[in-house]
C-alpha cells in the first residue's frame, strides 16, 4: 500500500539528529558487520503520542502540562498520556485522573480524540512502511521493524533510523523515538532509553553490556512481583541477572527463569511479525427494522455486493469466495461460503453467490443483520479464454468507478438501487469488533450505504 | 428367465455398466442394473440418465426373460464367488426375485420388474459415422481432460464433436485452456456438431480398446443422444444425452503469431515441471518457464513458494525471442502428460499471450493455455 519513495533530502536537518549515542565499544562500520545477527531492528515510539497531538494543534498548548484521558481531574476514568511537562510532576500514563490532577493542579485535561489519533497513526505507520515491508504494528503509538535487505536502498539500520524520525518530524509534525539493535527486546529497550526524540543504536555484540546498567524491571517479564523476587535475591540490575546461574532462577522461577537469563544476555528469538496479507473485504448492515420482505433483502445484498466488489476494484484484487452472514431478529447468526465460479471483482457475481447462500437462510424469518465478504484474495490472476464479455464489463465498471471516484460515489448508481429507501442508516453491527483501520483516506467511503469492515492491522483478519 | 453363465464373464460385464449405475438416484430403479437375455446371452444395462452402458455377455440361456438386481447387491454377491472359471446359474422366481447358485454358494436376491427401466435407445439404426477404436481412444485422453469440471458454463463442461466430411474434430475447453484434435473417420458423414458431455467420454475412453476394429457413432434422429456402438467379443454401447447450447468459437481466440518458439522433449519438460508443482504456492500453483534468452540453452522451470523453491533446466530449440511466461501448474502438467507425442512446439508471444502447445511431428492437434499474470 505504500508507494511513494522515502523524501530523498539528507538526512540531518530533523529533530534527533542531535545525538545518536552508540553504547558500548565506538561503533563505526566495522561493528555491523561483526559475526552473528546484524542490529537490523528497529522499534519506533512516538513521543507522548496523544498529547504531542494535541500540543501540534494547539499552539497554546505548546509547553504545558497536558493530560490526556477523559473528563477531567474528577473524572473517574485514567490517564492516556502526559505531555513531557506533565509528567515532570509525576503524572503517567494509566494513572487515576484523580491522582493526576492532585500532582499537577495546573494541568490541562482534555478527553481521548481517538478519531485523530487513529488517522495520526495510520500515517506514521504509512511513513514506516516506506521503509520495509517488514512492519509489526505494536500498538497505536509504536512498531518494530526488521529492515534487513532495505539497506542498499537506504543506507544502514542507523541512517533508516534517522531518516524515519526526520520524515515522521517533516511529515506529520511529531517526534519519536527510535531503538536499533539484534533483536526487538533492545530496539525496545533503546527507544525508551533517551526519551523524547532519542536515538540508540546497540551493535551487535553489545547486548549485554548495554543492558548490565539497567534496572531489571526494564526487562519483558520483569513486574512488581518478580523484581521483589529478584531482589531478594540481590538483583537490582539486568547485570545483576546475568551473573546468577541459570539453575539458581530456574529453581526459583521455572522456565521463566531460563527466559530472563536470556534475556539479561540480550537475547531475544522473538523476529518481527509481518501482518499477514489482508484475507477478507467485506461489508454489512443492520436493518432499521426487522424485515422479511424478500425485495429488500435481495437489493440489500446487491448494495452490499456492490460496495464489496468496488473495494476489491480499487484495490486491484480479486475474490475467490463469498461468505455470507445471516441474522435473524431472535439474534440467531449463520455464515455461509462458496467459492465463486472464478475469482472475480465484479458485483454480480459476488452477488448471485451471495443471494444463493443467503436465500436458505432469510427464508421464513424476520432479518435484523445482513453481510456479504469476500475471501480468498490471493486467487491468481488466470487470464482466461472467452473473456471478452467480461472485460467489457469490466471496462464498464472501471469507467463508473472513475466516476463515482471524481464526482462522489452517488454519481453513478444501479438502477436497482435507485431511490429504493434502502434501510438506513446503516449501522455497523455493534457486536462485531470495532475494526475500522483504513488502508486508504476516508474520503473514497461509499458513505452512507455501509460502513466498511478492514481488516485490523495487527491482526489481518476478519471474524467472518 | 434361466440362464447359465461363466463368473468371469459376468462380473467383468458387471464391472462394465456399473460405471453407469446411479450414485444417488432420482427413481429406485437407477441403482438397479437391467439383466435381459438377448441373442444367446445376457445383456446387462445401466443408466443415470445422461448415460447409459449396455453390455452383452455370452451365455447359456434355457428360458428368456428379464429383471432388474440392485446393482451394488448383485455384483457384491458374484464377485464373492472364489473361482474365476465357477459357473453361476441364475432364475427368475415369482414376485421378482432372482435364484442364484454356484456350486455351493445360493442366494435369492429381491429385484424390480424389467419394465420400470427407462428405454435406453438400441444400436439398430444406421451409424452416422465409424472411426477406429484406437484413434478415437488416443483423441479423447487427449482432449476430454481440458472440459470444464464445474457447471458454471455447462457447455464447456462438454466436448464439441464436429464431423466434416471424412473427418473428426474434438474441442474441449474451460476458461483457461481448449485443446483441439482432428482424426479421420471412416465413413463420410453429413456436415454436423454435437457437443458430448465429458464425463460420457470418459467412459467411452475407457470402453474402447487399443485396436483398429470400428466404433459406430450414431446420432439419434431426435437429435438429443448420440450412441457409440463397438461390436466384438466385447460389444458394448453407449448412450450418451447432448449438451444443448453454442459451443463457444474457438477458432477466435486461438493465437495466430508467436514471437518464440521452443521445442521440446515432452518428458524432460515433465520432469522439471513436476517438483516445481510441489513448491507452488497452494492457492495459486505458479510455475514459470524462462525460454531462451541470453545465456540460456533452453527452457528453464522456476517456482516458489512459502515452502521452498525450485529451478530446473530443460535442453530445448529456441526460435526468436527470450520471454518469461507465468502458468498454472496443473494446466502445465496436464498438457505434458496426456498428449502423445515425443517433442513438443511450444508457442509463446510474450507473458501475457496464451502459450499453444503442438505435438512436433506436426500432426493435427493444438492446445491452448492462458497464462497467469504475475507481479514480475
Amino acid at each position: 500500500m505504500s508507494g511513494t519513495p522515502p523524501p530523498t533530502r539528507r538526512p540531518g536537518r530533523g529533530p534527533g539528529d542531535a545525538r545518536a549515542p552508540r553504547i558500548g565499544t565506538p561503533g563505526g562500520p566495522g561493528a555491523s558487520r561483526a559475526p552473528g545477527t546484524p542490529a537490523t531492528i528497529l522499534h519506533v515510539d512516538l513521543d507522548a503520542f496523544f498529547a504531542a497531538v494535541e500540543q501540534r494543534d494547539r499552539p497554546e498548548l505548546r509547553g504545558k502540562p497536558v493530560i490526556v484521558g477523559g473528563g477531567g481531574p474528577d473524572d473517574r476514568g485514567v490517564v492516556s498520556t502526559a505531555s513531557y511537562e506533565a509528567r515532570k510532576f509525576g503524572v503517567r500514563s494509566a494513572m487515576p485522573l484523580r491522582t493526576a490532577g492532585r500532582l499537577c493542579p495546573d494541568g490541562i485535561f482534555l478527553p481521548v480524540d481517538g478519531t485523530k489519533y487513529q488517522a495520526e497513526s495510520r500515517r506514521v505507520m504509512t511513513i514506516l512502511r516506506r521503509f520495509t515491508s517488514r512492519v509489526e504494528q505494536v500498538s497505536i503509538d509504536e512498531a518494530f521493524l526488521d529492515v534487513a535487505g532495505s539497506e542498499a536502498l537506504f543506507g544502514p539500520p542507523e541512517q533508516i533510523a534517522r531518516r524515519i524520525k526526520a520524515a515522521i518530524h517533516d511529515e506529520t509534525g511529531l517526534t519519536a523515538s527510535v531503538g536499533v539493535g539484534t533483536s526487538k527486546l533492545i530496539a525496545k529497550i533503546g527507544s525508551d532509553l533517551r526519551k523524547p526524540d532519542g536515538l540508540v543504536v546497540v551493535p551487535p555484540g553489545e547486548e549485554a553490556a548495554f543492558l548490565a546498567p539497567l534496572p531489571v524491571s526494564r526487562l519483558w517479564g520483569v513486574g512488581p512481583a518478580t523484581a521483589t523476587a529478584l531482589a531478594e535475591l540481590g538483583v537490582a540490575t539486568i547485570g545483576d541477572l546475568a551473573v546468577l546461574p541459570p539453575d539458581a532462577l530456574t529453581r526459583r522461577f521455572g522456565k521463566h527463569g531460563a527466559d530472563l537469563v536470556e534475556r539479561a544476555h540480550g537475547i531475544d528469538r522473538d523476529p518481527v511479525h509481518e501482518p499477514d496479507a489482508m484475507k477478507s473485504v467485506g461489508h454489512e448492515t443492520t436493518f432499521d427494522h426487522d424485515t422479511s420482505d424478500p425485495e429488500v433483502l435481495e437489493r440489500t445484498l446487491l448494495g452490499l455486493s456492490d460496495g464489496v466488489a468496488w473495494r476489491l476494484r480499487g484495490m486491484g484484487i480479486r475474490a475467490g469466495t463469498v461468505v455470507v452472514k445471516v441474522r435473524d431478529s431472535g439474534f440467531r447468526t449463520v455464515t455461509r461460503q462458496a467459492p465463486l465460479p472464478e475469482p472475480t471483482d465484479l458485483a454480480e457475481p459476488i452477488y448471485q453467490a451471495a443471494l444463493a447462500l443467503a436465500r436458505p437462510e432469510m427464508r421464513g424469518k424476520r432479518i435484523r443483520l445482513l453481510g456479504v465478504t469476500a475471501t480468498h484474495l490471493d486467487a491468481p490472476d488466470q487470464l482466461g479464454l472467452f473473456s471478452a464479455d467480461e472485460d467489457r464489463r469490466h471496462r464498464a465498471m472501471e469507467a463508473a468507478d472513475a466516476l463515482k471516484r471524481k464526482f462522489g460515489d452517488r454519481t453513478i448508481v444501479r438502477a436497482r438501487l435507485l431511490d429504493k429507501g434502502l434501510p438506513a442508516p446503516f449501522e455497523r453491527d455493534p457486536s462485531s469488533p470495532l475494526a475500522r483501520r483504513g488502508v486508504d483516506e476516508a474520503s473514497d467511503e461509499p458513505e452512507p450505504v455501509t460502513r466498511e469492515r478492514e481488516p485490523d492491522a495487527d491482526a489481518g483478519t476478519e471474524d467472518v | 428367465m434361466k440362464l447359465t453363465i461363466l463368473q468371469e464373464n459376468l462380473a467383468h460385464g458387471l464391472s462394465v455398466v456399473g460405471r453407469a449405475v446411479s450414485s444417488k438416484a432420482a427413481l429406485p430403479v437407477l441403482s438397479n442394473v437391467l439383466l435381459r437375455t438377448k441373442d444367446a446371452g445376457l445383456e446387462l444395462t445401466a443408466t443415470n440418465l445422461e448415460i447409459g452402458i449396455t453390455h452383452w455377455v455370452p451365455a447359456k440361456v434355457d428360458e428368456d426373460g428379464s429383471i432388474t438386481l440392485p446393482a451394488d447387491l448383485f455384483s457384491g454377491i458374484v464377485a464373492s464367488i472364489p473361482m474365476k472359471s465357477a459357473t453361476i446359474e441364475l432364475e427368475l422366481l415369482p414376485d421378482d426375485r432372482v435364484h442364484l447358485v454356484s456350486g455351493r454358494f445360493e442366494t435369492h436376491m429381491k429385484g424390480m420388474a424389467a419394465d420400470e427401466f427407462p428405454q435406453i435407445p438400441s444400436a439398430g439404426e444406421r451409424p452416422t459415422t465409424r472411426v477406429s477404436q484406437k484413434v478415437l481412444r488416443q483423441a479423447l485422453g487427449e482432449v476430454t481432460f481440458a472440459a470444464a469440471s464445474e457447471e458454471a458454463r455447462p457447455i464447456l463442461t462438454g466436448v464439441l464433436t464436429r464431423l466434416e466430411g471424412d473427418r473428426m474434430t474434438l474441442a474441449a475447453a474451460d476458461n483457461y485452456r481448449i485443446a483441439i484434435t482432428t482424426i479421420p473417420t471412416l465413413a463420410p458423414a453429413e456436415d454436423t456438431s454435437i457437443v458430448v458431455p465429458a464425463r460420457s467420454y470418459a467412459e467411452l475412453e475407457r470402453i474402447l480398446t487399443d485396436v483398429d476394429d470400428p466404433v459406430d457413432v450414431i446420432l439419434a434422429p431426435s437429435r438429443n443422444q448420440v450412441v457409440f456402438h463397438v461390436d466384438g467379443p466385447d460389444r458394448t454401447v453407449l448412450v450418451s444425452r447432448l449438451i444443448d447450447g453454442q459451443f463457444p468459437n474457438y477458432q477466435q481466440v486461438l493465437p495466430k503469431e508467436h514471437t518464440t518458439r521452443a521445442v521440446v522433449d515432452r518428458e524432460e519438460l515433465l520432469r522439471a515441471v513436476r517438483p516445481a508443482a510441489l513448491l507452488t504456492q497452494k492457492t495459486t500453483k505458479i510455475v514459470k518457464l524462462h525460454v531462451g534468452g541470453e545465456g540460456t540453452a533452453g527452457i528453464s522451470v522456476t517456482a516458489v513458494s512459502d515452502l521452498g523453491d525450485h529451478q530446473s533446466e530443460v535442453d530445448a530449440t529456441i526460435e526468436g525471442d527470450g520471454t518469461t511466461i507465468a502458468f498454472n501448474a496443473d494446466y502445465l502438467t496436464q498438457v505434458l502428460q496426456n498428449v502423445a507425442t515425443t517433442e513438443f512446439d511450444i508457442d509463446l508471444a510474450g507473458p501475457l499471450s496464451p502459450g499453444v502447445f503442438r505435438p512436433h511431428d506436426g500432426r493435427e492437434y493444438t492446445h491452448v493455455v492462458m497464462p497467469v499474470r504475475t507481479a514480475s
